[in-house]
């Protein structure tokens, strides 16, 4: 303490250092504080960006519930529809519709109602209520004609496009905080109701499902529309079968007297011939033995008349023999003789026995056969015969100097042969009737020339005995061809 | 060594037909006459009293626990209807099951502690590897109950446990000891014996925006954060939607955004689900707050939760120490399965890839879980959890 400048220099030095030391604190606080409102700043900045993150974040989150959702909607749709649309029963569309299938919608209640007969509502499927709630629900919805209506226009009732007090009705009716109500709809209007709900906290309703379910009801409207049309087709089938069974017995009845009518008609002509043909054969005999001179000299008028009984005995026995072979073949009692034959020969045997009447007529003869056609099994006099009737008829009908041709054609299964004529030709409205026995056409050469009517049925006989097909193609003034047909084999 | 396994499962709508049809398939594929332990997860479909006496008609089973649930995880789907049943059989895993009831006025330390008890005296003198519980998920406050299991059976000691659930109803879930189905219980099984265990936890969530802290909280209720009412926080967020908070239970919003608390040493933050909200905006959680901690609003999407259950399975297959499981018990939270919807059964199959296609698989969804999560300590401490993922791998 002796020198006191000294101690004066110290202490003043001390309260430099500490002057400066407060400045620099004072500085370093500032810069402190500086950075720290640089630092709260930032944690603003950052909370506001946090702050968009989350809006974005949210609104991203709702629309992917709602994907999520309507993903399920459509996934259980397509099950749905998938077995409800594969069965035609009304009363399986709706096992079918199971409540494991309801589930799959999103959904832990469900009803669906369909109107009966009457016009009232029927439950068909029922998840998480009792029958007497159902019951409750069917009268209370009944009876609010403002909720039928909006339904009947085709709109859906849901907790979220409800009115407030229909809203609150609904959720106690159906005990669900969350519910969608819509008509299932077909041509006709409205046929039910599909209700679904949900009491959860998780399972609020939105669009989405107000669509899903409306397309479930059309499904189920779809559905059952089509089980009802088939049911209806269904039973006109039933009721159109019944009626095809008892005409068809009446005509099987019909047929069996017109077949038990023929049968009487073949047996009596064949009954009537055999009795004929005994006393022609006596009549043309003793004609015979009259004419022959064995009985005395025959003057000549009576010889005249006695040709003209033998003529006619032969016609007419020609006739009753037609007669009795189309009874028989008829009847089956002709047994086709089938040999080994050529058609070709069949055909020039008949040109052969033929011959003089188309040279008589001045008619030209055409043939073109197959040289191809195998040995035929036929009955050949019976081949024979429909020959020699098809084209006698031709060369009665065709005029001198005309034309007949007679092809033969073979193909894998049968030989098609036509005899063809350059005649007068046959009228379209006497086609039908050609084969039939007796009918002659009314023209001017059958007029002038007699005939039975038996030829052409007889023909039809034989060739439809040898499993064959006979037809006619006609023009008028420019000819006829019979096509007809035999099996090879 | 021989563990029999069989799980089984029904989506019958009739309860008794279903719990029948489970019980009688998990029997069947367990392949083995006696069943030494029985677990049950119904949804809340279904009548629990039928059901569990349907289950016990058709099968012999000498211990049996289970709960309600929201949905059932199963090895190749995800149910959010039916009945599921596990069967146990084997000479070397040992088991003991415990019932607690839980009354409005009950001290839930007490209860936790008489609980514990009773499941260790069922459980006999044997080495324990693991504690399985179900309490009723309405039961506001878990972290007592937690505390006194903890006192009986150590800090450290797996607890694994699941909040019954009732699928966003929160009206009545189901607890089921032996034959008989309640609510306001707790019932747990204690597994020991020869076998090994791999546990693991995960939520997925990250935090987003400015860190706030808990200036006023008692128990599971925070009052204040940086001095305003708790509510605020979803309000400041939320604007227009954040009345929603007040209308309903466990609104979409807090579900998809809990609150985060930073606690020091846990690798995740601890997550909230606010379940309620009060008048006064304070926010009712279903675990303890700590004061002063800091907490943030929680942001995850569905890659986020997927990744997390892979890492929870990556880390409970590590706890095996090369051993191949022999059963996957999965407790996630029912809000994992609201955010993931149709994407669910996505995160199961990432499970599935780690432990491989042929491990027997059955897990429930919960509200709330506990589990020891993942800490920077060696010793984990079980916590109360929301919106987490719970594996348990026994082998």
């Amino acid at each position: 303490m002796e020198n006191p400048d000294i101690i004066i220099s110290i202490l003043s030095a001390i309260i430099l250092s500490l002057l400066i030391a407060v400045i620099v604190f004072v500085q370093q606080f500032h810069k402190s504080q500086e950075s720290l409102k640089k630092l709260k700043d930032s944690f603003e900045r950052l909370d506001e960006q946090a702050k968009l993150i989350v809006k974005t974040d949210l609104e991203l989150n709702k629309a992917q519930e709602e994907l999520d959702k309507r993903l399920n909607g459509l996934d259980a749709l397509q099950k749905t529809s998938r077995r409800i649309t594969t069965t035609l029963d009304e009363q399986e569309i709706f096992q079918r519709l199971d409540k494991s299938m309801i589930i799959n919608f999103g959904f832990e209640k469900n009803l669906v109602f369909i109107h009966d007969k009457t016009g009232k509502l029927q439950p068909r499927l029922n998840l998480g209520f009792s029958d007497k709630d159902v019951l409750t629900i069917i009268a209370q919805i009944e009876k609010d004609t403002s909720i039928i209506n909006t339904l009947k226009e085709g709109h859906t009732i849901s907790s979220a496009n409800a009115q407030h007090q229909r809203k609150e009705f609904l959720m106690r009716l159906l005990n669900s905080n969350y519910f969608v109500l819509a008509p299932i709809l077909t041509k006709n209007g409205m046929i039910g109701i599909v209700f679904v709900g949900n009491s959860a906290y998780a399972e609020t309703v939105t669009e989405s499902d107000e669509e899903i379910v409306s397309i479930l009801a059309s499904q189920i409207g779809q559905a059952t529309e089509n089980a009802r049309l088939f049911e209806e087709a269904f039973r006109a089938s039933q009721i159109l079968e019944t009626k095809v069974h008892e005409r068809t017995q009446q005509l099987a009845s019909a047929l069996e007297d017109v077949q038990n009518i023929s049968k009487s008609k073949s047996e009596f002509i064949s009954s009537v011939s055999h009795e004929l043909r005994t006393p022609l054969t006596s009549i043309k005999g003793y004609a015979s033995i009259l004419m022959a001179g064995k009985l005395g000299e025959v003057p000549e008028e009576v010889r005249k008349r006695l040709e003209k009984i033998n003529i006619h005995s032969d016609n007419l026995v020609q006739f009753i023999n037609n007669l009795l072979d189309i009874s028989r073949i008829e009847s089956g009692r002709v047994e086709m003789n089938m040999t080994k034959c050529a058609l070709a020969a069949i055909i020039e045997n008949v040109h052969d026995l033929l011959t003089p009447q188309l040279k008589d007529k001045n008619i030209e003869w055409k043939t073109d056969i197959d040289p191809n056609i195998p040995d035929m099994l036929l009955d050949q006099h019976q081949a024979e015969r429909i020959f020699i009737n098809l084209i006698s008829n031709a060369i009665k009908f065709t005029p001198p100097g005309g034309i007949i041709m007679v092809k033969a054609h073979a193909n894998s299964q049968v030989v098609a042969v036509t005899v063809s004529d350059t005649g007068m030709g046959i009228n379209e409205k006497d086609i039908p009737k050609l084969f039939d026995e007796f009918y002659r056409v009314d023209n001017e050469i059958n007029q002038q020339v007699k005939g039975t009517g038996l030829g052409l049925a007889l023909v039809k006989k034989i060739v439809e005995a040898h499993r064959g097909r006979i037809w006619v193609t006609s023009q008028l003034n420019k000819g006829s061809t019979f096509h007809f047909t035999l099996p090879i084999q | 060594m021989s563990v029999h396994i069989g799980i089984g499962f029904s989506q019958d709508l009739n309860a008794e037909q279903a719990a029948r049809e489970a019980a009688e398939n998990a029997q069947n594929k367990l392949g083995f006459g006696r069943i030494d332990l029985a677990m049950v997860f119904s949804t809340t479909h279904y009548d629990p009293h039928t059901a569990l006496s349907a289950i016990h008609n058709t099968i012999r089973c000498s211990k049996l626990i289970g709960c309600s649930t929201a949905g059932i995880i199963l090895a190749d789907s995800i149910q959010t209807r039916g009945i599921a049943v596990l069967a146990i059989a084997s000479e070397e895993i040992k088991f003991g099951i415990g019932l607690a009831k839980i009354f409005d006025k009950t001290d839930l330390y007490q209860t936790g502690m008489e609980f514990a008890k009773n499941t260790l005296k069922n459980f006999g003198f044997q080495g324990r590897q693991v504690f399985l519980s179900f309490i009723d998920g309405k039961i506001p406050d878990h972290s007592p109950f937690l505390k006194g299991l903890q006192e009986i059976l150590g800090n450290i000691f797996p607890i694994i446990g699941a909040g019954s659930s009732d699928d966003f109803y929160f009206e009545k879930t189901f607890q089921f000891y032996q034959d008989t189905a309640s609510n306001n219980s707790a019932v747990g099984l204690i597994l020991g014996g020869q076998m090994g265990i791999g546990v693991a936890g995960r939520h997925g969530w990250r935090p987003l925006g400015k860190p706030r802290i808990i200036t006023e909280s008692d128990q599971n209720i925070i009052k204040k954060i940086d001095g305003e009412k708790a509510s605020f926080l979803y309000e400041d967020y939320f604007q227009g939607e954040a009345d929603k908070l007040y209308s309903s239970l466990l609104s979409q919003i807090t579900i998809l955004y809990p609150l985060g608390i930073y606690v020091e040493g846990n690798k995740e933050y601890l997550l909230r689900n606010p379940v309620k909200v009060l008048k006064d905006g304070s926010i009712v959680c279903q675990g303890d707050i700590p004061p002063g901690a800091e907490i943030h609003i929680m942001i995850g999407n569905k890659d986020s939760c997927k990744q997390a259950a892979r890492e929870a399975a990556q880390e409970a297959q590590k706890n095996l120490l090369g051993k191949k499981p022999k059963l996957i018990i999965i407790i996630e939270s029912m809000t994992r399965l609201k955010l993931l919807g149709r994407t669910a059964f996505q995160e199961i199959a990432g499970v599935k890839e780690i432990f491989g296609d042929d491990v027997p698989m059955i897990g429930m969804y919960s509200h709330g879980e506990i589990c020891p999560f993942e800490s920077l300590e060696k010793f984990r401490k079980p916590l109360i959890q929301n919106e987490s993922i719970v594996i348990l791998a026994i082998s």
